[in-house]
């Protein structure tokens, strides 16, 4: 760790040869044709019409554009499987609500514990952040059963609550582990200034040190919302009743069924997955530095 | 982590106006330990009750339709016991061979795709840390496949392999080298070996970040020294560049590890464990049994099973990773 490189390896200051320049590009080539290719193609056959996916010779660009896959979706086409395409936006919705109340829930409560993990000393330290450890371990499938029977006794079966609650089994050890390493490169000498300028430690912390703070909040919230907006059996399985479930289930189901063209469902995966792409990808600089930091660190 | 506690000075640095140490020592712990306590709470409720929940079902015979029976009371909330039955959950799950042919499923699985997302996601990281034209732009290309929904993730693989309307098999068509579309997901040999594949897609560009990392953080002057000595590309790879991976090598290989382990929600969207069972691993027959057949004793049972093979690979994880790193750290 002793130099910041900038990543410049390999050959970086002779020039390289012509032979070796064109199999450097071609293999960048295979693996941007590998990483987004597929991305590209969900995209293509959503716009395509079935048919022109079923012909030979087969055509990589589609010999039709249409937004008729995506007008069915949106309720704007009538179609066979109308029924089906109506859960999309409603699903959507509950998906937003969901990753939203869990991501302000990380923030707000893991990152005062990120804190404290990167900058005070306390009774039970060591064996809790094992337990934090041992959590990002753990199965999530395995407290499903538990969460079924749990939340049945609750009378939060099927609810919106329940999922919350649930998110935050898996989300939150990952957020306090993120905003640690994160507090971890903000300097001590803030925290002992600010106490020095007469603020308490509480002040310290929301009043200095936080505001300070937004790369890794940006890290810790952005990859959260990704896990919620992306999570598919835990919804499946608490939420079954019609109206209630996010969106991974919806489509989910839309591809079991038979009588629905793969073009429709190309096109709900593609708008599901349009959020946590677009997110990432707005915010890669502080989540490849969050997640990067804090895993490599432990 | 032990070492984090050792080295933790800060309270120190944070020079508090002084009374008495010990009153002073005191307020500090107790003023961090309630910025932790929400989290620490919320995981208790949300994890560690459920986790104990869930154990105990597996000792119990699951009746979801009888209203009475055991139960206890939390917080004014009748949590139902069912009627322990000792380790019969368990001693059912062994017997069956389905469970052990999925256990060795599981292996192979997690091998496959342990080998797979390490070697390709070093190689991405190989060639992404080359200097190039648009090298920005190929790390964010690393970003998308990791960021979509495994629903997602299996829905545009079917568009790629799909029997009647997969590109593969139109591509393949064209250039003449298929007469008739091959069906990726009729054996079971092969449909095993696509969800590793496509998994592995799906995961190796993390795998590839941390590799990024760790080839940003090697001194440039070992390079240096290894191309005055005459080292090739391999030879600079081989002798500087792996060695100086090996702390991010066993941390890729245990996440990989119990990723494969884990992995449930390809499998529902692409094989649902089939065909006949040659999909089926241990985590989608621990799924299935709970919640397709509503079998929680012993469903739970073998997700337990599963917990306990986690749980001893976090053992090896916190011994091999945390005790080499946080001493350079």
């Amino acid at each position: 760790m002793a130099t910041v490189g900038r990543g410049y390896r390999g050959g970086r200051y002779k020039g390289r040869s012509a032979g070796s320049r064109v199999v450097l590009y071609g293999l960048i080539l295979a693996v941007a044709l590998w990483l987004v290719g597929p991305f590209v193609w969900l995209f293509v056959t959503s716009v395509s019409y079935q048919k022109n996916l079923l012909a030979r010779p087969f055509a990589l660009i589609p010999p039709e554009v249409t937004m008729d896959n995506y007008k069915m979706i949106l309720g704007l086409i009538r179609f066979h499987a109308e029924g089906q395409a109506a859960k999309i936006l409603p699903s959507m919705l509950n998906s937003v609500v969901v990753a939203v109340v869990v991501t302000i829930l990380n923030l707000v409560i893991g990152t005062t514990a990120g804190y404290a993990y990167a900058r005070y000393r306390f009774p039970l330290k060591t064996l809790s952040l094992f337990a934090l450890l041992f959590t990002r371990m753990l199965p999530t499938v395995v407290l499903v059963p538990a969460y079924f029977l749990m939340l049945r006794a609750l009378g939060l079966s099927n609810s919106l609550t329940g999922l919350v609650l649930a998110y935050c089994s898996f989300t939150l050890p990952f957020t306090v582990w993120i905003m640690k390493a994160y507090f971890e490169t903000v300097p001590a000498e803030l925290d002992k200034s600010a106490l020095v300028d007469g603020c308490n430690r509480l002040q310290a912390y929301y009043r200095v040190v936080l505001p300070v703070s937004g790369p890794g909040l940006v890290a810790g919230g952005a990859f959260t919302f990704m896990l919620c907006w992306n999570e598919f059996i835990v919804a499946q399985v608490l939420n079954t009743k019609p109206g209630t479930t996010t969106l991974p289930p919806v489509i989910a189901g839309m591809n079991g069924q038979i009588n629905i063209d793969y073009s429709v469902i190309a096109a709900s995966g593609f708008l599901g997955a349009l959020p946590a792409v677009l997110l990432v990808l707005i915010f890669q600089k502080y989540m490849v530095q969050g997640l990067t930091a804090g895993s490599v660190k432990g | 982590m032990s070492a984090d506690h050792a080295r933790s000075t800060i309270p120190d640095r944070i020079a508090a106006p002084r009374l008495g140490l010990g009153s002073i020592r005191l307020s500090e712990a107790w003023f961090a330990f309630a910025l932790v306590l929400p989290a620490l709470g919320g995981i208790f409720v949300v994890v560690l009750f459920p986790l104990l929940y869930s154990l105990w079902l597996s000792f119990t015979d699951v009746n979801l339709l009888r209203a009475g029976g055991p139960a206890i009371e939390l917080f004014g909330v009748r949590v139902p016991l069912f009627r322990w039955i000792g380790l019969q959950n368990y001693a059912r799950i062994l017997a069956d061979p389905l469970y052990w042919s999925s256990l060795w499923r599981t292996v192979y699985f997690v091998l496959a795709f342990v080998v797979e997302a390490v070697l390709v996601g070093l190689g991405m990281a190989l060639v992404l840390n080359e200097r190039f034209v648009g090298r920005p732009l190929m790390r964010s290309c690393l970003l998308i496949p990791w960021s979509l929904s495994r629903v997602v993730v299996g829905l545009l693989w079917i568009g790629i392999l799909d029997f009647e309307f997969g590109a593969l098999n139109g591509v393949l068509h064209n250039l003449g080298l298929i007469d008739r579309s091959i069906a990726f997901f009729k054996d079971g040999w092969s449909a095993l070996n696509v969800l590793v594949s496509v998994y592995m897609w799906n995961q190796a560009p993390f795998a590839s970040l941390l590799f990024l990392a760790g080839m940003q953080s090697i001194s440039e002057d070992l390079y240096s020294a290894a191309e005055v000595d005459g080292a090739g590309y391999w030879q600079r790879f081989r002798y500087v560049t792996l060695p100086a991976l090996r702390p991010i090598m066993f941390l890729v290989l245990v996440l990989a590890t119990v990723n494969g382990f884990l992995m449930l929600d390809l499998i529902y969207v692409l094989t649902m464990g089939g065909p006949a069972n040659d999909t089926t691993t241990l985590s989608w027959l621990g799924f299935q049994t709970t919640f397709a057949f509503f079998k929680f004793g012993p469903g739970t049972a073998i997700l337990y099973t599963l917990t306990a093979l986690c749980l001893l690979l976090a053992f090896i994880y916190h011994r091999l990773i945390l005790a080499r790193f946080e001493p350079e750290a």
